[in-house]
């Protein structure tokens, strides 16, 4: 299932909703959770840095492998190549003092997915994110 | 997300319920505000009610905490679901956030 937003200003929600209410997602809680959060901090990433005042794509799009067994969300936008996991992790040892507030939207991406992927391909971002959904 | 905050002697009680993300995070900054100027707070966040959060609410718990360690005080915040919970394990804001 894929849908094209464009522009994509304001739109989060919309898109987020858009991959929740796929046929494709599991209906357990627990694991809901993981995919909201991850596709969240995914999409809310393009929507605020892609493309200068948001005017811009993105498709967004969940399949699964032939067992039913691997969800893969998808994301696509043709905004300023940028590879989010390039951003060095956050030191999480740190004390509340020292801590910097932000950079952990991807962070929990790679936490929560089983694997997050990006290239880029004919001047598109694309990001692939998966995740066993039958544990 | 509905914030209440209630002022009982010296105490501060917090009940959050809903989502916090990024479609009401910039209100829920808005709603907290009064505990960013208080002086020594001492605050008990009930997160009973709160189904989620994203990077958007951590990064105002995280801001709030800073703050209220400035000013002296304290902070806990109660009774989160496991999910919630695993958040801020995985983010290492159990152990700069007290949790019970």
């Amino acid at each position: 299932m894929h849908k094209r937003f464009n522009p994509i200003k304001d739109k989060s929600s919309e898109i987020i909703e858009f991959l929740m209410s796929s046929p494709d997602m599991p209906e357990d809680e627990a694991l809901r959770f993981k995919l909201r959060l991850s596709i969240e901090e995914a999409v809310e990433n393009v929507v605020r840095y892609a493309y200068e005042g948001g005017i811009g794509w993105l498709e967004a799009g969940t399949s699964l492998d032939e067992d039913n067994l691997v969800l893969t969300v998808e994301l696509r936008d043709a905004g300023v190549p940028f590879n989010p996991l390039d951003r060095e992790d956050p030191d999480i040892t740190l004390s509340a003092e020292d801590r910097e507030i932000g950079g952990l939207g991807i962070f929990l991406c790679k936490q929560m997915m089983d694997s997050i992927n990006y290239r880029y391909e004919d001047g598109n971002n694309i990001l692939t994110m998966t995740k066993n959904i039958n544990k | 997300m509905e914030v209440t905050i209630k002022n009982e002697g010296e105490k501060t009680y917090v009940t959050l319920n809903g989502r916090l993300d990024t479609t009401n995070a910039d209100q829920f900054q808005t709603d907290i505000q009064p505990l960013m100027t208080m002086p020594k707070p001492d605050i008990d966040i009930d997160c009973t009610d709160m189904s989620y959060t994203s990077s958007q609410g951590l990064r105002i718990f995280l801001s709030l905490q800073k703050s209220v360690l400035a000013r002296g005080g304290k902070m806990v915040m109660l009774h989160m679901n496991p999910q919630v919970k695993e958040v801020f394990d995985i983010t290492g804001f159990s152990n700069i956030i007290a949790i019970r």
